[in-house]
């Protein structure tokens, strides 16, 4: 046993001897890397910083190779939004001059996706609805010329923005209507405490040109919505607190929505609830909605999901239940999935970890710990 | 100031004139005021679960229930409350920490004393100016609803018509029964 001790050791000198007798490694050159093209499976994962909110941020992923690709600033309580041809993230923020105190600067950056640099902005009134990460704090027109973001103070308006010529253009009074439900090329709904969609019209120069109400189309009060919108080619979908989807079609000037349908059995309501911040998500091509659920009472709406439902838009049927407790992830607080024939869904957990899995089988790929503090909105490029 | 401001301003204060404090505390709950009549407010905290702090568990004596620990998220006042715990960072569960600010704004909620079985009206309040507090996280969310019913709603920053709107911590006041 000596012996062959002495011979490893041995060994070791001469590998040694024969590694410091190499040429000397290069010296680098100290650069920026460039992004590489982008990919139906990347991710922009908006992370709310819970535990610092000044410092929100958002990581560029690849669910692929599963390496960090880069980062966006976004101050505090951002909403963030990829332009229509994705070659831009909106990022509607408030920076304070003394960075965690001082005068209150509320402002849109714009960051140009191929280079992760920010190339412009436009300074708003100090009226940015500062709140959890959300699709629709934030959103374009259909053709890229609007800008919408929602004001809160508490009084509801929102501010239409040229992010062409980077000025404000109009503010439109919403009151008791929150939100900016982007369709087409100039119109903007919010949810209404009264169950129903305001929607108003733009004219050319981003001024209101027509407003009009919906019908009520859900119970604030039994059965709330959540306002967390997952868009589709026509509209949104909503989620009810008690698993009711209500879909919307923005394509003409009146809302046309669509009969509620439940995603639960009999047996199930009352007690299988959705749950979470961007709590669904839906693959345009293959119909499917992605739904985090939840078993719990009234009060649990902000509960992540034990299990992701995989339900038909078509025929309303459950495709699937696939369970999270046993991958030992914690609850999914916020699904994305990826739009391409060989779809990735991504779930962000209240453990701090993005999960990428199959969209198709739901067989998990991969666990990407402390991927920020909070990764509650899940953009696709 | 945005004329829908003044108009909220003008509204609250008209309502304060025309009824008692017993309905006016009642009509609050359904109407968000945006004048200083109650310091007030938990922002967001979609959190996850109701972490609270571990150590104050520790430290609670052995006949103290959670539901009557205010370092607690399970404290019974709580019951709707979304962020830090100021009882946590140098406040109370009705007051706040030295050197930040009452946010102007607020919402009530009611909470059920299992102590006394009763249930209060209570007010939740943020406490602004300094960045987030850290400590003791707690989320709960009895008869909260989305950001289109503001009155009830703990997602946003009720920091937000501070002059300093960033936020600190939450707590929650009690307004007296909500029987009265």
């Amino acid at each position: 046993m000596r012996t062959l001790q002495f011979g490893a050791v041995l060994l070791g000198l001469l590998v040694t001897g024969s590694a410091m007798a190499a040429q000397p490694l290069a010296a680098e050159q100290f650069t920026v890397e460039s992004l590489p093209r982008a990919s139906p499976h990347w991710v922009y994962i908006v992370d709310e910083a819970f535990a610092n909110e000044i410092d929100a941020r958002v990581r560029l992923f690849d669910g692929d190779s599963y390496r960090h690709l880069g980062q966006i600033d976004a101050g505090f309580n951002p909403g963030v939004i990829l332009s229509p041809d994705r070659t831009t993230t909106a990022v509607a923020t408030t920076y304070f001059a003394r960075g965690g105190h001082g005068t209150r600067t509320d402002v849109v950056e714009f960051v140009d996706n191929t280079s992760l640099t920010t190339i412009g902005e436009i300074v708003l009134p100090p009226k940015h609805a500062q709140l959890s990460p959300a699709f629709s704090i934030l959103s374009y027109s259909s053709d890229g010329r609007f800008v919408y973001v929602s004001y809160i103070t508490p009084a509801a308006s929102f501010g239409v923005l040229d992010p062409g010529n980077k000025t404000v253009l109009s503010e439109i009074d919403t009151a008791g209507c929150v939100l900016v439900l982007a369709s087409g090329r100039n119109r903007v709904s919010s949810l209404c405490d009264s169950g129903r969609l305001l929607t108003v019209t733009l004219d050319e120069q981003g001024h209101e040109a027509a407003r009009a109400l919906s019908d009520v189309f859900f119970d604030p009060d039994s059965d709330p919505i959540f306002a967390q919108a997952v868009p589709t080619s026509s509209g949104y979908v909503f989620l009810s607190f008690l698993g009711q989807v209500h879909e919307v079609d923005l394509t003409g000037p009146q809302p046309l929505i669509h009969a509620p349908w439940s995603m639960v059995g009999a047996a199930e309501k009352g007690h299988w609830r959705p749950g979470g911040q961007q709590l669904a998500a839906i693959h345009g091509a293959l119909g499917r909605l992605y739904v985090c659920m939840h078993s719990g009472g009234e009060g649990s709406h902000k509960e992540g999901g034990s299990e992701i439902w995989v339900m038909d838009l078509k025929t309303h049927h459950r495709l699937a239940r696939w369970p999270m407790k046993s991958l030992n992830i914690g609850p999914v607080s916020a699904v994305q999935v990826s739009q391409d024939a060989a779809p990735l869904l991504f779930a962000g957990t209240d453990h701090q970890a993005v999960a990428v899995f199959d969209a198709l089988t739901g067989q998990l790929r991969h666990v990407e710990k402390n991927l920020g503090q909070s990764p509650w909105l899940i953009l696709n490029p | 100031m945005h004329a829908l401001d003044r108009l909220f301003e003008k509204s609250s204060r008209s309502l304060a004139q025309r009824t008692s404090r017993r309905s006016f505390v009642a009509v609050l709950g359904q109407i968000l005021t945006g004048s200083i009549l109650l310091p007030l407010l938990p922002i967001d905290r979609v959190s996850r679960a109701q972490a609270a702090s571990p150590d104050s568990a520790q430290a609670r004596p052995p006949h103290q229930a959670a539901s009557d620990d205010p370092q607690n998220c399970e404290y019974w006042k709580y019951c709707a409350i979304d962020g830090y715990l100021c009882s946590c960072c140098g406040g109370s569960s009705h007051s706040c920490p030295p050197g930040t600010a009452m946010s102007p704004i607020t919402w009530i909620g009611t909470c059920h004393n299992p102590s006394d079985r009763r249930d209060y009206m209570v007010s939740y309040n943020d406490c602004c100016g300094k960045t987030s507090c850290g400590n003791c996280e707690c989320n709960r969310n009895e008869r909260e609803k989305p950001i289109y019913r503001l009155s009830r709603n703990n997602d946003v920053n009720w920091c937000m018509a501070n002059s300093d709107s960033n936020y600190h911590c939450s707590v929650s006041v009690i307004l007296g029964l909500a029987d009265q």
